[in-house]
């Protein structure tokens, strides 16, 4: 180990070792906040009967839970930055067992949206931010890989609870299924118990703390205490929006959330009117998952491979423009075998999307933005979320069929990934730009500092990393060793 | 005079408009119950209006098989199993300007079957169950029946809080509130009646525990408990072992040489003992 470590953390990830352990919690984690909201609606039925509500209000727990979720993001970034991905964790498990035990217990419709919707939505907010950032401190060379195992949980878990909760619903009914399924979501303490903070060691590098006197003779941060509170009164730090690379970013990613989900609830029905018979229409669901499920990790494979980890930010707006296209072309199946051969494409490309969502933001913003980036960006897609099915359900009511919706879906994810490409080229070339002036500044200055710098990048050379994030790196390995350690990740 | 001629020429125009547009249907038979087969017929008398065709409706649809262009008047239809699905109200039309039809009524026993016939309820919770009609005619009265001990008691509507049919003729609603494990637990009938008889179906209710799904829930409290207190102390273990492994990386073989060392020396020593 170099004894002044170079990245912005002043530590190096291990990329490995527990790691994997902390990447089978984040797996755990994430699986129950992407799937449940999903695999809840199969208690609709029953919970509809007995509490003598219509379908539509029924419907809306899950919409409530998922809104909770993305709208939760920017207050669990900043308890994330606070306290560290392990309590936060852990509250998050604590509070979708309890939403799901008080749930059972409810007696009309407006308490079950309260419980399940607003406390387990938050519950799952914690949990998907705290695993998200857990990720990106124990990796950087294998984090492509990583992000890809842990976002694998989201098809797993959802094909998992479906035949468990249906078995559930049968035996006990649904206030003993919600009664049942609180005490799994308890298993998300464990996953957070697994999440072992990053250790700093901070004794060693007196030199970093001497670059902190030298470089920064303008900082006026004396304790570490006054920058945890600045963390804290910016739930929203709108000035991630100056930005140019987390704009490009954030727009892309809004029009693709915008049509992603609307194909998946739509392609039963779709299936039906086909001619198709509903036990092979839901095969198709099924199929979408399993292919889903092995491409996630198999993308961060091939994501973190040297040639495909400099390009990330291009593979993704490819796997974009992948599935826009899949849409498009889904009209034109008109039997089951073609919409075989679509569920699967649909899956690939979906596997490879979700698997690249995160780990481009990390890419982009680098460790210490990334919390409180993902909790801006998840708040922001939960307005095209809960847009887009009700729109494409729309066109499906005004026109009577299924085919614009594909279209609609497919032109906008397209649209996304066409953006996202253009706009990574802009920005690339105009990152180099910069640094080269940046480059020419420095070069007059580095006089007193060569040697320093020189210890630094080689360490970053080696581990390939983007031209963004070696920027990033750059700019952030000034930060105080003595504000790592105070607040622990 | 005039005024006489001119008003028995108006009787006489009446008298023939009436009969020309008076054509009568003689159907046979008037109406069918609880036949297995039957002929349907219809005769077409009294018109001298021109027949382009006839064809027969079930229910109101138009039985395509039944369209006919020949300008006899009379058609017949044969039912050859008549069961609760081809019963109804049959109606033949002959197509003339303008069209006379007549109707035929095909009445059997009701057909009564059960939504489910076995349905699940929680203690405490309400429990429904539902019985549905099909044929003609529906039925006009339902009773819901209780099987105690191989007697059927009837339930009443109205005499307690505890049980409610809803009906209507194509069907009716069980609603037994506060279920309890006792009482509420066993077999079901509903039975509907009409003008020619009466049919009925059996449902078993089943009713969960509340407690049914605690035992499964606090097992799975007890091993995430378990789990992470395993987790936790493991780590705690660990713990001081990797601080002395990070701080002193440089110095660890050192510390092991030097126990080498005194081994090795009291090795010797025993050696030279």
């Amino acid at each position: 180990m170099s004894p002044a470590p170079a990245d912005d953390s002043d530590h190096k990830p291990r990329d490995g070792g527990w790691g994997w352990v902390v990447v089978f919690g984040a797996h755990i984690s994430i699986g129950f906040a992407y799937s449940t909201p999903k695999v809840l609606s199969i208690f609709f039925g029953e919970i509809q009967e007995q509490l003598g509500s219509s379908s539509s209000e029924v419907a809306w727990i899950s919409s409530i839970m998922l809104a909770a979720m993305y709208g939760g993001g920017p207050v669990s970034s900043v308890l994330v930055g606070r306290f560290g991905s392990r309590p936060v964790t852990m509250l998050g498990g604590v509070m979708c067992a309890v939403s799901m035990v008080t749930a059972s217990f409810g007696n009309s419709i407006v308490f079950l949206y309260l419980c399940i919707g607003i406390i387990g939505g938050c519950g799952l907010a914690l949990n998907l931010n705290a695993s998200l950032t857990i990720i990106s401190k124990y990796f950087l060379a294998k984090r492509p890989l990583a992000n890809g195992l842990a976002m694998a949980g989201s098809p797993v878990f959802q094909s998992v609870m479906a035949p468990v909760n249906q078995y559930l619903l049968d035996v006990f009914g649904w206030r003993g299924s919600l009664l049942i399924i609180g005490g799994l979501m308890l298993n998300c303490c464990v996953a957070g118990a697994l999440m072992r903070p990053v250790t700093v060691p901070c004794k060693l590098s007196s030199s970093a703390s001497q670059t902190k006197v030298d470089e920064q003779p303008n900082n006026s941060k004396t304790t570490l205490k006054e920058s945890c509170m600045m963390n804290l009164k910016k739930f929203l730090d709108f000035s991630f929006f100056k930005d140019r690379g987390f704009v490009i970013y954030l727009t892309g990613n809004m029009l693709f959330i915008f049509g992603a989900y609307s194909p998946i609830m739509f392609l039963q029905a779709y299936a039906i009117s086909q001619g198709v018979d509903e036990y092979s229409a839901a095969y198709l669901l099924s199929i979408m998952g399993l292919v889903d499920m092995f491409f996630r990790p198999g993308t961060g494979l091939v994501a973190n491979s040297k040639w495909v980890r400099p390009r990330i930010q291009y593979f993704f707006s490819f796997a974009m423009i992948f599935n826009g296209t899949c849409h498009l072309l889904c009209p034109l199946m008109n039997n089951y075998s073609f919409l075989v051969v679509y569920a699967v494409l649909y899956g690939m490309s979906f596997g490879m999307v979700f698997a690249l969502i995160f780990e481009c933001l990390m890419d982009l913003m680098g460790n210490e933005r990334f919390p409180r980036a993902v909790g801006l960006v998840t708040i922001m897609e939960c307005f095209p979320m809960l847009v887009g099915p009700p729109a494409a359900g729309l066109l499906v009511d005004i026109f009577g069929d299924y085919k614009y919706l594909f279209i609609m879906c497919g032109s906008v994810i397209l649209l996304g990934g066409l953006f996202l490409f253009i706009m990574n080229i802009y920005n690339y070339h105009m990152l180099k730009r910069e640094e080269t002036a940046k480059g020419k500044e420095q070069n007059q200055k580095t006089t007193e500092n060569q040697d320093q710098v020189e210890m630094k990048q080689a360490p970053e050379v080696e581990m390939g990393q983007t031209e963004p994030e070696a920027k990033h790196k750059n700019g952030t390995q000034r930060d105080p060793c003595p504000e790592n350690a105070g607040t622990p990740n | 005079m005039k005024l006489l001629w001119a008003v028995s020429a108006l009787l006489l125009c009446c008298w023939r408009a009436d009969a020309s547009t008076a054509p009568n249907i003689i159907t046979d038979p008037v109406e069918v119950i609880n036949q297995t087969t039957a002929i349907l017929s219809c005769n077409l008398t009294e018109s001298s209006l021109p027949i382009k065709g006839s064809q027969w409706l079930h229910n109101g649809k138009v039985i395509e098989s039944s369209k006919s262009t020949d300008s006899a008047p009379f058609t017949v239809l044969r039912l050859d199993k008549i069961t609760y699905s081809s019963s109804g109200q049959y109606e033949c039309v002959f197509l003339t300007e303008p069209e006379v039809k007549q109707t035929i009524e095909v009445k059997t026993l009701p057909h009564v079957a059960a939504y489910k016939h076995s349905e699940h309820g929680n203690e405490k919770d309400k429990g429904v169950m539902v019985c549905v009609s099909h044929g003609y005619p529906l039925p006009t009265d339902w009773t819901w029946f209780k099987e105690e001990d191989g007697a059927s008691t009837p339930i009443i509507n109205g005499t307690s809080d505890k049980y409610e049919i809803k009906s209507t003729p194509n069907k009716t609603i069980l609603t037994i509130n506060d279920l309890s494990i006792e009482n509420d637990i066993g077999d079901y009938m509903c039975s509907g009646t009409n003008e020619l008889g009466t049919a009925s179906d059996k449902i078993h209710l089943r009713v969960r525990s509340r407690l049914a799904a605690l035992w499964p829930f606090l097992g799975i409290v007890a091993e995430v408990i378990i789990l992470v207190t395993i987790i936790f102390i493991y780590e705690k273990r660990r713990k001081p072992d990797e601080v002395n492994d990070d701080d002193d990386s440089g110095s660890a073989p050192l510390k092991s040489n030097s126990n080498a060392n005194h081994k090795d020396k009291n090795v010797r020593q025993r050696n030279s003992n």
